[in-house]
């Protein structure tokens, strides 16, 4: 059965900013719709940082999927999967893209025409999910803070919108990103850290957070003015227990 | 950064034109892990200068003006890794152009593997896995293929690639081989190991020639300004410091 394209975008969260709470790894894991689904984590905003790999695998145990990563720093050294990258990442069900530098990350995978794969299996249906820079990468547009004051770039376009992430934690960025808005940049969402964003083809389905009170806003330019709409989000925690119930 | 031997740190350290020469070490082609930068702190913090490095994944933590810090520098280092993800992270920041500037300011660009490769037209990467050409900087005209004796895989493909025309003339270097050029050309070619060579590679109708350089050996351990105790500890005691005021 042909599935249909996915994407979901973290404000924050996820086993990388928080530890203990399974939520949002565990709503992506669902999504593939596969009882062990082949999970690729691509680290390349951290540098391939060694110690990110590690609480991925153990965020991501055999004993629920089938992980492995992507190195593109270290494909002559073995390190993940060092043959065929795109053939492996077109192979998988869930594919994770880590927090870390958005321009590098964008720079690399261009050098690396892994832009053009990650099109390839978001299309065949592979979920495709991150946070911060893993989560601004599938926009048209996006505001950055990594290198200091926040910043507008152009991620890979998958989604005709814009995105701001940790838009609770870091309100520099709500700041640039509601000036960027007014300014003509794409209309788009902002997410708080904990609230992610479940894009089904390009429309937004639906917002879930892994903790009471997250939320997401739909901004836009309305005369000029930018305005926020918070969109209510679907607590996964309250999910649960009503499934457990 | 060869353990236990300092002769071409120390040979790098003489190029530049003061006795504590500030240097900057690179390491984004490795991806900036810690154990990489604390290597290089290892390497340089015994001799004498003044030794920082430049994170550009760890901006978000320690955000710095690049064009600033390099400019401020009597010594860029580059090190290894992969040279397409260096090349490629080093334009999105802007940083091909600031280098280049650094280079007409007189600072020296030194490094080794992909921080060697970088700087002429093409190299020979293996960033993608197999041994293939990759275009550089283009500071220095030509082509240079490194780890010449250590990965014997580069030299059929740097060979190939030069006989065919897909890159320039150029250089196979030896692990432990250095090439100083100034002003673009090629002054002389010194060595940390007896034995390791350099070639001069050109092209002949559809082959490629290899033509041994002469190599100095340098000499173990050319004396320098010694650093005593009391400077080390305090250079670990400010570097401790700016970590920590920075993380």
């Amino acid at each position: 059965m042909a599935r249909r394209p996915q994407i979901v975008a973290f404000g924050g969260g996820g086993f990388s900013m928080e530890p203990g709470n399974r939520l949002l790894d565990d709503y992506v894991l669902g999504l593939t719709g596969v009882e062990r689904p082949r999970v690729c984590f691509v680290p390349t905003a951290s540098g391939d940082a060694d110690h990110y790999i590690v609480r991925f695998y153990r965020a991501f145990p055999s004993s629920v999927c089938e992980p492995s990563h992507v190195s593109l720093f270290r494909r002559d050294k073995g390190g993940g999967i060092d043959c065929d990258v795109a053939g492996h990442l077109l192979a998988q069900d869930l594919i994770y893209v880590g927090g870390g530098s958005v321009v590098s990350l964008l720079g690399v995978w261009r050098a690396h025409g892994l832009d053009d794969v990650l099109r390839r299996a978001w299309q065949r249906g592979t979920v495709l999910c991150g946070l911060s820079a893993g989560s601004l990468c599938w926009f048209q547009e996006a505001i950055t803070a990594f290198h200091g004051r926040a910043a507008r770039i152009e991620g890979l376009g998958l989604l005709p919108w814009s995105n701001c992430v940790h838009y609770d934690g870091e309100p520099g960025r709500r700041a640039e990103y509601l000036a960027g808005v007014e300014d003509g940049m794409t209309p788009g969402y902002g997410a708080d850290d904990g609230a992610a964003l479940h894009f089904v083809g390009s429309e937004l389905d639906r917002v879930v957070s892994s903790r009471p009170g997250a939320l997401a806003y739909r901004v836009e330019a309305v005369e000029g003015v930018a305005r926020e709409t918070p969109i209510q989000a679907v607590c996964l925690r309250d999910e649960r227990d009503l499934v457990a119930a | 950064m060869e353990p236990d031997n300092t002769v071409l740190d120390d040979y790098i350290l003489g190029l530049a034109r003061r006795p504590m020469p500030r240097v900057c070490f690179l390491p984004t082609a490795s991806g900036d892990p810690l154990d990489h930068i604390t290597r290089f702190y290892e390497a340089f913090s015994d001799l004498p200068c003044e030794p920082t490095d430049l994170s550009l994944f760890r901006l978000g933590r320690r955000p710095v003006d690049l064009r600033r810090l390099l400019h401020a520098q009597d010594i860029v280092y580059v090190g290894g890794g992969s040279m397409r993800n260096m090349l490629a992270i080093w334009r999105v920041h802007d940083l091909d152009a600031i280098l280049r500037e650094c280079w007409a300011r007189g600072i020296v660009l030194a490094g080794l593997s992909a921080g060697a490769m970088c700087w002429f037209e093409a190299g020979i990467s293996k960033s993608r896995g197999p041994a293939e050409p990759v275009s550089g900087l283009g500071l220095l005209p030509g082509s240079l293929s490194v780890h010449y004796d250590g990965e014997p895989e580069r030299r059929p493909a740097y060979l190939a690639a030069v006989a065919s025309g897909e890159v320039p003339e150029g250089f196979g270097a030896d692990d432990g081989v250095g090439l100083l050029f100034r002003e673009g050309r090629l002054e002389r070619v010194v060595s940390s190991r007896p034995g390791a060579g350099c070639v001069r590679v050109r092209r002949a109708g559809d082959r490629a020639l290899e033509q041994p350089l002469h190599v100095d050996l340098l000499a173990d351990r050319e004396p320098l300004v010694a650093v005593d105790a009391d400077v080390r500890e305090f250079r670990a005691m400010s570097r401790f410091r700016a970590m920590r005021g920075g993380g």
